[in-house]
């Protein structure tokens, strides 16, 4: 499964995940909102959101739904289940814990 | 938290599996849908419809690459992946319809045959007894020094049941066959009397109307029966309300105070039960009672056993000689039950057992043949990068579909025998009601599919694993037809098919031998054209010594009876005996007796107990009544002496007749005939009997064992009693019908409530042949089908062999090879095979039929004959089988064999 490169390897299911806690969301949507509140600076290829959202759903931490879309059209909807709140709140601590890491070794000045 | 997992995701899994299309229709909406959004937006920047939907695409980085991505996900591809194997297996299959034949009808075969012999294992042996808590259910015998069990006397019953701590009930029973009127007509059943506590040691209480009382529950208590269901239904017209019903067992009236539930079969067949209360004073050698108890709670068998060995042990101490028991043997009432068949159905199961290895391996060998065959195939799938697991999951679907369709079939084929096996089961073998196609014996089929299937898919994998890719793929035309190791291991099969199958054909040859050699021994007399009448006499309860005014007025009876059969057009000769040898054997009463040699005969039985435990003056015989006429009937041969007269009447002395066996064994030296004897302990008389005559020996208690010692006495002098079942044998070559239609009327006219059970003699012995005809029907079956597999077996092997050396066998007879060489090399091939199989096979017979010896009679387990003969008849079909394809291979013509590919 390809996976964009300058998105470290699990973190797409945490931006996923944390955009569906907010409300349920098609895939349309979901890709528009993940550049607008990245400002662009996070791209998700059209092709590897849904092969993603599959995944989370599979593993039933997302449920979908056929709704009406914004625009009157059939679309699938998805929406967080309590398993993937958990899944969040365990993702969400990871990414804290890895980028404060992270940050630390990148402000080490000398050795 | 996994729960919540698979309430999410079930559905989905099912849905990916169950709704592929609606789950990729779903799927291609959700990305037509993305992909117009995204036209839209390009065409809102300014591009051509055509510009914006390339562009969309692009973005999409390969549409159909995403959705197979997405279909990964969905984690079924592993049973998507089985389905398609099997699917794909199936077409594979129906493609060589022959051999999936041949494989498919095999396994029918060894699963059907299997699992109708485990239906018959389960209802007797495995599926427990239909009463509560049925493995602390015991019986309990008295134990000689000798190990041999004997029914419990009253008084150390007593004993057991008073001092005994591991047993919550224990109560005595006994039964016997006897004659119920006050039903819808009078019947000839099995009675029981038990004393109080035998229905809580089984556990159960009536389905209709009451338990016995207290009052009913003691010595010379208030009358009252219990009837079985089938009784109930039978002649009680299934009625709720029993109070207007007044059975007449044995002279005696009792009301019917309850019926017991269905399943309820204890001891097995019995009709009634009236109570009965142990009677003081009884003697502690009078061995008159079967006795079965509950355990406490927690209580193993064994130390319920250890708790009432003791007891007897005590009671042994403290009475020595007057008693005859130094132990007590416990059994659950489930080992005691099935005894004696464990043995023939465990032979049973062994046998199918091998049958189905064998079938197993024909169906192996053919795989076997098939994955020569399909090297090429397999080749390319591996080159094209199947990998092996993959390539084992092809074999398994593939096995799995062979086995799958053999097991339908076969539990078919089961279901069928279910219902056409009580036909022939015997019907000594007990619990045979419960035959049927049920959940464990489904389960058992389920087992044996899945085990043939995952041993056959492993074993046909193994041996394509073990081909060379390489090889496979470049030897050309000749790819089709096997490598020689292959082959090799065909042949090793089909050895072990042959020893399997010898094991299995002796078997059933012993068995066979057996049976012959039983139905040829001479029981003694003429058992042609017998008719039996066997009824019942009233005999007055409680009268154990037989007055003399009863006793002439039975014989009044006896005499008209006699006398107006006797003139029943066609009857050659009749008699009466108080028992019929061979097919009543185990009715017969027996005993020690005590001999005078001039002392003065016993005044009571406590002096006849004292004389009779002086072994010098006793001996142990079998007592039955008869008439002068018995003997001529059956044709026993008086030896010396002479036979019982007019002048032996109940004031003249009385007079006995014995077996030629216990002249033998109790007075080798001497002349018994003057000797005089005291019997009284088998008739309640105790005058003694003067020996007169001696006659031929009778196998009286089987044919399968020795002829005992028998005493006879004039039922004119000491009258049917209760030690007697009085039967009028006939001698006639009329047909049996017509002599029993007219025997019928005239019981009917004398003695109206008297059941009569009327038969000949030749269905009484095949009735105790049944179980041995049984066996050895269905032994043989198993072996003539592991033999007819063995003989495929070999043929295929052979030819095979044939075709794959066409080219050779061409090229020999253009070189001048002559046809019989040609014929004695295939044949040779198929020789090999079979010598090497039998030779392992009669080594494996020689400690298997070990197990069988107690099932033989007249033979041993290693009879030469049987093994010298079966080894024959195997190596003859085996010659047969690869003689047909020596024959082709023979009339080869040379210029066509060369050509061939």
């Amino acid at each position: 499964m390809s996976r964009p490169s300058d998105l470290v390897q699990g973190t797409l299911d945490l931006l996923l995940l944390k955009i569906l806690a907010l409300e349920p969301l098609n895939g349309w949507a979901i890709s528009q909102r993940l550049k607008q509140v990245s400002g662009d600076v996070l791209q998700v290829s059209d092709g590897s959101l849904y092969p993603a959202l599959h995944k989370l759903e599979q593993e039933g931490w997302i449920t979908a739904e056929w709704k009406a879309s914004e625009n009157n059209r059939r679309a699938k909807f998805y929406s967080l289940t309590r398993l993937g709140r958990r899944q969040l709140q365990k993702e969400a601590a990871n990414w804290a814990r890895l980028s404060d890491a992270i940050t630390q070794v990148v402000q080490i000045e000398k050795v | 938290m996994r729960m919540e997992h698979w309430f999410y995701t079930l559905p989905l899994r099912l849905r990916s599996l169950f709704r592929r299309p609606r789950a990729e229709q779903d799927l291609n909406e959700e990305l037509q849908y993305h992909l117009e959004q995204k036209i839209e937006e390009y065409v809102a920047q300014g591009l051509t419809r055509d510009e914006a939907r390339q562009a969309a695409l692009r973005a999409m980085d390969g549409i159909e690459r995403r959705k197979e991505e997405c279909r990964d996900v969905r984690r079924v591809n592993a049973v998507e992946n089985a389905l398609r194997d099997i699917r794909y297996s199936c077409r594979v299959l129906l493609k060589s319809p022959g051999f999936t034949a041949v494989a498919v009808l095999t396994l029918a075969l060894g699963i059907g045959a299997s699992t109708a012999i485990f239906s018959v294992v389960d209802a007797v042996l495995l599926r427990p007894l239909p009463y509560p808590n049925p493995q602390q259910i015991a019986l309990v015998w008295e134990q000689s020094s000798r190990h041999h069990r004997m029914s419990v006397a009253d008084p150390n019953f007593e004993d057991f049941r008073n001092q005994n701590n591991t047993f919550a009930n224990l109560a005595e029973y006994a039964y016997w066959t006897s004659s119920i009127s006050g039903g819808s007509e009078p019947a000839r059943v099995d009675i029981a009397e038990v004393t109080s506590g035998f229905f809580d040691a089984l556990g159960m209480k009536p389905f209709r109307g009451r338990a016995f009382a207290p009052e009913e529950q003691r010595f010379h208590g208030a009358p009252a029966a219990m009837v079985s269901y089938r009784y109930w239904q039978r002649y009680l017209n299934a009625r709720s309300d029993l109070s207007n019903f007044h059975l007449t067992i044995d002279g005696s009236v009792y009301p019917v105070i309850g019926v017991m539930p269905e399943q309820f079969d204890f001891p097995p067949g019995v009709a009634a039960w009236i109570p009965r209360e142990i009677s003081p004073g009884t003697e502690r050698t009078a061995h008159n009672w079967r006795v079965i108890g509950r355990v406490r709670d927690g209580v193993t068998v064994a130390q319920a056993r250890a708790d009432l060995g003791l007891i007897a042990r005590r009671i042994r101490a403290q009475y020595g000689n007057k008693v005859d028991l130094s132990d007590a043997a416990v059994l659950t009432l489930a080992d005691a039950l099935v005894g004696d068949v464990r043995t023939a159905l465990l032979t049973l199961l062994g046998a199918v057992g091998l049958l189905m290895l064998v079938a197993c391996t024909n169906v192996a060998g053919l795989l076997l043949a098939r994955t020569s065959a399909r090297r090429k195939e397999l080749a390319v799938r591996a080159a094209l990068g199947a990998g092996r697991l993959r390539l084992i999951q092809q074999f398994l679907a593939e096995s799995f579909s062979l086995a799958l369709a053999g097991g339908v079939l076969g539990v078919l084929l089961a279901a069928w025998a279910v219902r056409v096996l009580p036909a022939i089961l015997p019907s000594n073998l007990p619990r045979q009601q419960g035959l049927a196609v049920n959940a464990p014996v489904l389960l058992f089929a389920l087992a044996a599919i899945v085990a043939l299937a995952v041993s056959l898919g492993l074993f046909a994998a193994w041996r394509a694993g073990r081909a060379d890719l390489q090889e496979a793929l470049t030897s050309g035309a000749r790819g089709n037809t096997g490598s020689g190791s292959s082959e090799r291991f065909r042949g090793l099969l089909v050895i072990g098919e042959i020893a399997t199958t010898l094991v299995i054909l002796i078997g059933a040859g012993l068995l066979g031998r057996s049976f012959l050699q039983l139905i040829s021994t001479s029981p003694g007399f003429r058992p042609q054209n017998l008719i039996t009448m066997e009824f019942a006499l009233p005999i007055p309860k409680g009268q154990w010594v037989m007055e003399q005014t009863a006793m002439l007025r039975q014989l009044h009876l006896l005499e008209d009876m006699l006398s107006r059969i006797r003139a029943i057009p066609g009857v050659e000769t009749l008699g009466l005996a108080g028992a019929i040898p061979v097919a009543a054997g185990d009715d017969l009463a027996e005993g020690d007796f005590v001999i005078l040699n001039g002392q003065k005969a016993p005044t009571n039985y406590d002096e006849f107990g004292r004389m009779a435990r002086n072994r010098f003056q006793s001996g142990h015989a079998e007592y039955c009544t008869a008439g002068e006429q018995y003997f001529r009937t059956i044709g026993l041969p008086l030896i010396r002496g002479r036979m019982f007269g007019e002048q032996d009447d109940w004031n003249s002395p009385h007079v006995a007749v014995i077996s030629e066996a216990l002249a033998r064994e109790r007075w080798p030296h001497q002349d018994p005939i003057g000797q005089m004897i005291d019997f009284g302990n088998m008739d309640g008389n105790l005058k003694p009997l003067t020996i007169v005559g001696i006659v031929g020996d009778v196998r009286a208690r089987g044919l399968d064992l020795p002829p005992p010692a028998i005493i006879y006495v004039d039922y004119r002098q000491r009258g049917m009693n209760p030690n007697s079942a009085p039967t009028i044998l006939v001698r006639s070559a009329a047909p049996a019908g017509e002599i029993i239609t007219a025997a019928r009327g005239i019981f009917h006219d004398l003695a109206p409530d008297v059941p009569v059970k009327f038969s000949t003699f030749a269905e009484e012995m095949s009735g105790w042949l049944a179980d041995r005809r049984f066996l050895l029907l269905l032994v043989g079956l198993f072996a003539a089908a592991a033999l007819s597999l063995a003989a495929i077996g070999i043929y295929g092997v052979v030819a095979f062999s044939v075709t794959r050396r066409t080219q050779e066998i061409g090229i020999r007879i253009a070189l001048g090879a002559d046809r019989a060489h040609v014929l004695r090399m295939v044949v040779g091939e198929g020789a090999r095979l079979a010598l090497a199989g039998v030779a392992i096979g009669i080594a494996a017979s020689l400690i298997i039929t070990r197990l069988l010896s107690s099932l033989l009679f007249g033979i041993s387990a290693t009879d030469p004959i049987t093994f010298l003969g079966v080894a024959a008849l195997l190596s003859l079909v085996a010659l047969i089988a690869s003689y047909i394809p020596a024959r082709r291979a023979m009339g080869l013509d040379p210029n066509t064999a060369l050509r061939y590919e």
